[in-house]
């Protein structure tokens, strides 16, 4: 190693001479680029990096931040809209069931209100049947008032002209019961 | 008209020196201190050309940093977004930190990204310095590219070390071979560590020359091509066709060490923190 730098700095030795070409070697820069890179560093390291990493690391944090805002902003309304849609939607439900269940009470009032309209028919028919009847059984009475008076009538006219004929009473007897039961 | 010797010339203006020219005043006189006797080696500790511009490249970042971190910091208190030159700054000390360091070492990487970001922007300045009317690339120095390569091995080695431990740092050097076991498996291993060790010394090397020979091929290129007008120059009705064309092609290459000073120093860095994440990574 010492042979190699003797070899290096043959030029060297000759202290009075100025450097003629790029390829000598003076170990004394060494010292120099040493002593100048190091404090280099150390001011740099002490003066300037911070300010411009730091600066550029905020802005680097800020705007992480606010993309996490963002993204939470953006979560946030997603979950506002699911909640309205969800509203929405069991709202709908609501109306519906709302709907049906009128639509069923009005089933009910129809058919209650048909049901009650064919009672009362009915109800009137009977009374009208039971009138009929009442009416009926009033004339056949009066009917047969008239015909018992028409067939005295006639009996009373039969007896002027065959007054004592017995058997002739009998026949119109026979035959006002004949009437009777064929009614 | 005579032709100067156009390789001295090229040579001469890539070479370290003791003077520095500076526009309109004349050349800066360097002070000269005497030789310092460190074992066997001599050291003169003397200030060069490259060693000014050093301390230029590093004014010049730090100035760049700060201004900047001062700008957003201003930026930052008025709520606004950051814009122009601070912006910019801003960008590049957040590529450096996270494609980088952070991409290549890992989590660990934020301990490293300010040793890696100040590598990054010294190596830039350093090598853009040589672009600049009167400047000098100290880059173009195999001493400033190899102390520069020999904090990048420490920073490796000893990262490596305190990551690993003991026993794990060992086994980088004489690792332990798979499907082996037994005298076999360690005489194996202890044949691997001049390999391993060799491999550990060609990285800082490798550093070393890449950008030493980058930077300075470069301006070998531009000197080679002025000199061209100096070769050329004499042919009577051609001379300004010579120069014109001469100056066109060194305005093509100086594009390219533009692209060049950035690449390399993204290069450097981006290969310091590949080795220090292998080193971190290794099991």
């Amino acid at each position: 190693m010492t042979a190699v730098v003797l070899a290096l700095q043959e030029g060297e030795h000759a202290a009075a001479r100025a450097p003629s070409s790029p390829f000598e070697v003076n170990f004394g820069l060494f010292f120099w680029t040493w002593v100048v890179f190091i404090l280099l560093l150390a001011v740099l390291y002490k003066f300037a990096f911070p300010a411009i990493l730091k600066a550029t690391e905020e802005r680097e944090q800020r705007i992480k931040h606010q993309l996490a805002e963002a993204e939470r902003m953006n979560a946030e309304a997603r979950a506002m809209m699911e909640q309205h849609q969800r509203l929405l939607a069991s709202a709908k439900e609501q109306a519906q069931a709302l709907i049906n269940e009128a639509k069923l009470v009005a089933q009910h009032e129809r058919e209650a209100l048909l049901q009650k309209a064919r009672d009362e028919q009915d109800q009137i028919l009977e009374r009208a049947k039971r009138e009929i009847e009442a009416e009926r059984e009033r004339a056949v009475a009066a009917l047969r008032r008239e015909a018992v008076d028409l067939s005295l009538a006639a009996a009373s006219k039969l007896l002027q002209e065959r007054l004592d004929d017995e058997a002739n009473r009998k026949l119109v007897t026979q035959y006002l019961g004949s009437l009777e039961t064929k009614h | 008209m005579q032709v100067p010797d156009i390789g001295e010339v090229v040579l001469h203006h890539t070479a370290d020196a003791w003077t520095v020219e500076l526009p309109f005043i004349g050349e800066w006189h360097l002070p000269r201190w005497p030789d310092v006797h460190v074992g066997p080696l001599v050291v003169n500790l003397s200030p060069t050309k490259h060693v000014v511009f050093l301390i230029v490249a590093a004014i010049l970042v730090f100035l760049t940093m700060w201004l900047a971190g001062r700008s957003l910091k201003k930026q930052r208190a008025h709520e606004r977004a950051p814009k122009g030159f601070a912006n910019a700054i801003e960008a590049l000390v957040f590529f450096v930190r996270d494609e980088i360091a952070i991409a290549n070492i890992g989590h660990d990487g934020a301990k490293f990204a300010p040793y890696i970001m100040t590598l990054f922007f010294f190596i830039l300045y350093c090598n853009l310095l040589g672009l600049v009317p009167y400047g000098s690339t100290p880059t173009g120095n195999l001493a400033v590219t190899g102390a520069l390569a020999l904090t990048s091995f420490l920073v490796i080695e000893v990262s490596g070390f305190l990551k690993l431990g003991p026993k794990g740092y060992l086994h980088t050097i004489f690792p332990p071979v798979p499907g082996m076991k037994g005298v076999g498996a360690t005489v194996m291993s202890i044949a691997m560590g001049p390999i391993e060790l060799l491999g550990k010394l060609v990285k800082p090397f490798a550093l070393t020359v890449r950008l030493f020979g980058n930077m300075t091929a470069g301006h070998f290129v531009i000197l080679s091509l002025m000199g061209l007008i100096f070769l050329f120059g004499h042919l009577t009705g051609w001379n300004w066709a010579i120069g014109f064309s001469s100056a066109a092609l060194v305005l093509g290459i100086m594009l390219l060490e533009l692209f060049v000073a950035f690449l390399q120093a993204y290069v450097f860095a981006l290969l310091t923190a590949v080795f220090i994440g292998l080193m971190q990574h290794e099991h």
